[in-house]
């Protein structure tokens, strides 16, 4: 069986993130990790193989050269394969020309299942798995908190929605977005930090290969940013002084009311 | 070109969610602008006293009302929401940011090659075009996307992100006969409802939120209980999560939920950047800590800097007396 873990590589929760002045680009310090949502794929696909045995594992990212380290990452945790699709001479953040070329490269490879987090820390947009899901026209589950493999071809898969905890069963292929507690993610062992510094990263330009889904190049994107910006600063804190606790309580609920404005 | 306003509205106990009615607020804003058409749709099953309340906020209230569409699937709702889209022709699609609409609104760009912007929080015009404005890195950023001007716009909202207007005068409500296409290959074993809140997390005015300097598990009635008072709902930190004090589902955080109440009391939260993350376009914050050094404090309007369980009770009272004089 063939699984497919699409990762991306996001700024950790502390770098340093700099607007250019013109407010038309980012500069991100070098700090990267796999996306926290993406590290619970990658962890299940490492345990549907190992439950399985005969099971390869591709993980794949649509990124520059800098996340050559993130699928490092993976392959370390457990993972056979990683293919990067050069992500150089897009400046696209439009999610629909980037699952076009997920979509098409799951295509052609042909996958029993894809897994992929409920979203990316950076833009948290969760748009790009379901999508790739409906240009492959198969069945996708989001935000998924247990996976079993049944067989031949079925899974069976518990995920949170408006309300409660629903248990379905889908047909494979079909994907599925992992929320966090679908598992602990491993962390590497050394003989698996070695094993993916021999491995060999395949890297793939887009323009090589058909995408059968629409348009891909820069122009066809339906997005532009046009600009960034700082949020609004909140000024600095009011503490509240008081006698005794009950006191603080008394001022605090009397500015919530009468300065605030939110009670 | 026209530029007419859909709103997919979402139901919780068949009423509209708040939410929804934000996106209709929003949605009167921009179709004013565009000199244009407000339409809602909603789908699913007894839907038509929801459509009764959204329809004084709408041109046209279109109402999908069928027993198959009792329970949200994105195969069976998008089939329909595609059609509705396919015969009414608005260039503006809006939607809420919640698991219903991360799940759907995605599906639905595909078909319609759509500008999809999604977990936004707020708009604004330029020359004849919107923008679209949408937080990154956690709320670090703001950015402000436009659409390709030909495209069909999807986009999905924060709750809390728009103020409700006041209702207007009453649209028309159109039914629509529902051509429901499931996919073949999902079934449904089970569904387990959740512990029922009336409050959604994300949707609540008033969130209270403890920490790990809550202590234990049960020190959070405290919590409950000015939650109740305020109509409003209990969140935790990751490390109350972790250590199994609250659900997963109270989670507010990078890795859990995104809120921006009106009201945000954080207790006994030291402010690691992953919570703030969470909760900094809160419209006001309150920390409680003891520990005048907490980095929270950086992030609020208030702080009292005393021990919560002395704080808590006393805070209980006086909010309790001033929603008794209101």
């Amino acid at each position: 069986m063939n699984v497919l873990v699409f990762v991306k590589q996001v700024a950790d929760t502390e770098a340093r993130i700099i607007i250019s002045s013109d407010q038309k680009s980012l500069e991100i310090e070098n700090k990267y990790v796999v996306n926290f949502f993406d590290e619970f794929a990658v962890e299940e696909a490492i345990r549907v193989k190992e439950a399985l045995k005969d099971v390869e594992i591709t993980v794949c990212t649509f990124a520059p050269a800098r996340a050559t380290e993130a699928l490092r990452t993976t392959i370390a945790m457990g993972a056979d394969k990683a293919v990067r699709i050069d992500s150089s001479k897009f400046e696209t953040d439009d999610p629909l020309i980037i699952a076009r070329i997920l979509a098409a490269y799951a295509k052609r490879e042909g996958f029993d299942l894809i897994l992929c987090g409920r979203q990316a820390m950076d833009d948290e947009s969760a748009n790009v798995g379901a999508m790739v899901a409906e240009f492959l026209n198969i069945p996708h589950v989001s935000q998924i908190s247990r996976l079993s493999m049944l067989d031949p071809g079925r899974a069976e898969v518990e995920n949170e929605i408006e309300g409660g905890k629903k248990v379905s069963e889908v047909a494979l292929p079909a994907l599925f977005t992992a929320q966090k507690g679908l598992n602990e993610p491993r962390v590497p062992l050394i003989t698996g930090v070695m094993k993916a510094m021999k491995t060999e990263i395949t890297v793939l330009d887009p323009a090589s290969f058909e995408t059968p889904f629409g348009a891909i190049d820069n122009g066809s994107s339906n997005i532009r940013v046009l600009s960034y910006e700082l949020p609004a600063k909140r000024p600095s804190v009011r503490i509240i002084e008081g006698q005794t606790p009950r006191d603080k309580a008394k001022s605090l609920v009397k500015l919530l009311g009468d300065e605030a404005k939110v009670l | 070109m026209s530029k007419d306003v859909l709103v997919f509205i979402e139901c919780k106990d068949s009423m509209p969610r708040k939410a929804s009615l934000e996106l209709l607020s929003a949605g009167r804003q921009i179709a004013a602008k565009f000199s244009s058409g407000l339409s809602a749709v909603l789908i699913g099953s007894g839907v038509k006293r929801a459509a009764d309340v959204v329809n004084a906020y709408s041109d046209k209230t279109i109402v999908v009302d069928d027993e198959a569409l009792t329970d949200y699937g994105w195969d069976t709702t998008s089939s329909v929401l595609q059609d509705i889209v396919k015969k009414y022709g608005p260039m503006i699609v809006l939607g809420t940011s919640s698991m219903t609409g991360k799940d759907l609104f995605p599906r639905l760009a595909v078909r319609f090659e759509a500008a999809m912007i999604s977990d936004a929080v707020g708009f604004d015009f330029e020359g004849d075009g919107l923008k679209i404005k949408k937080p990154l890195y956690g709320g670090k950023v703001i950015s402000w996307i436009a659409p390709g001007t030909d495209a069909m716009l999807m986009a999905t909202f924060r709750p809390n992100s728009f103020a409700v207007s006041e209702p207007g005068q009453k649209g028309e409500i159109i039914e629509e006969q529902a051509n429901i296409r499931k996919n073949p290959g999902i079934k449904v074993i089970s569904f387990k409802k959740g512990e029922s809140k009336k409050v959604d997390l994300q949707e609540a005015d008033f969130i209270i939120c403890g920490g790990r300097g809550m202590k234990a598990a049960e020190h959070f009635s405290l919590l409950e209980d000015i939650g109740d008072i305020m109509g409003g709902r209990v969140g935790a930190s990751r490390t109350v999560v972790d250590s199994k004090w609250r659900d997963y589902d109270d989670q507010i955080g990078k890795s859990g939920k995104t809120v921006s109440p009106k009201l945000y009391i954080g207790c006994g939260i030291s402010g690691a950047l992953h919570h703030i993350m969470g909760m900094d376009t809160s419209k006001v914050i309150v920390a409680i800590n003891k520990d005048p050094n907490a980095p929270i404090f950086q992030y609020a309007d208030y702080g009292i800097v005393d021990d919560l369980f002395t704080v808590l009770p006393a805070l209980k009272d006086e909010l309790k007396e001033s929603r008794e004089e209101s």
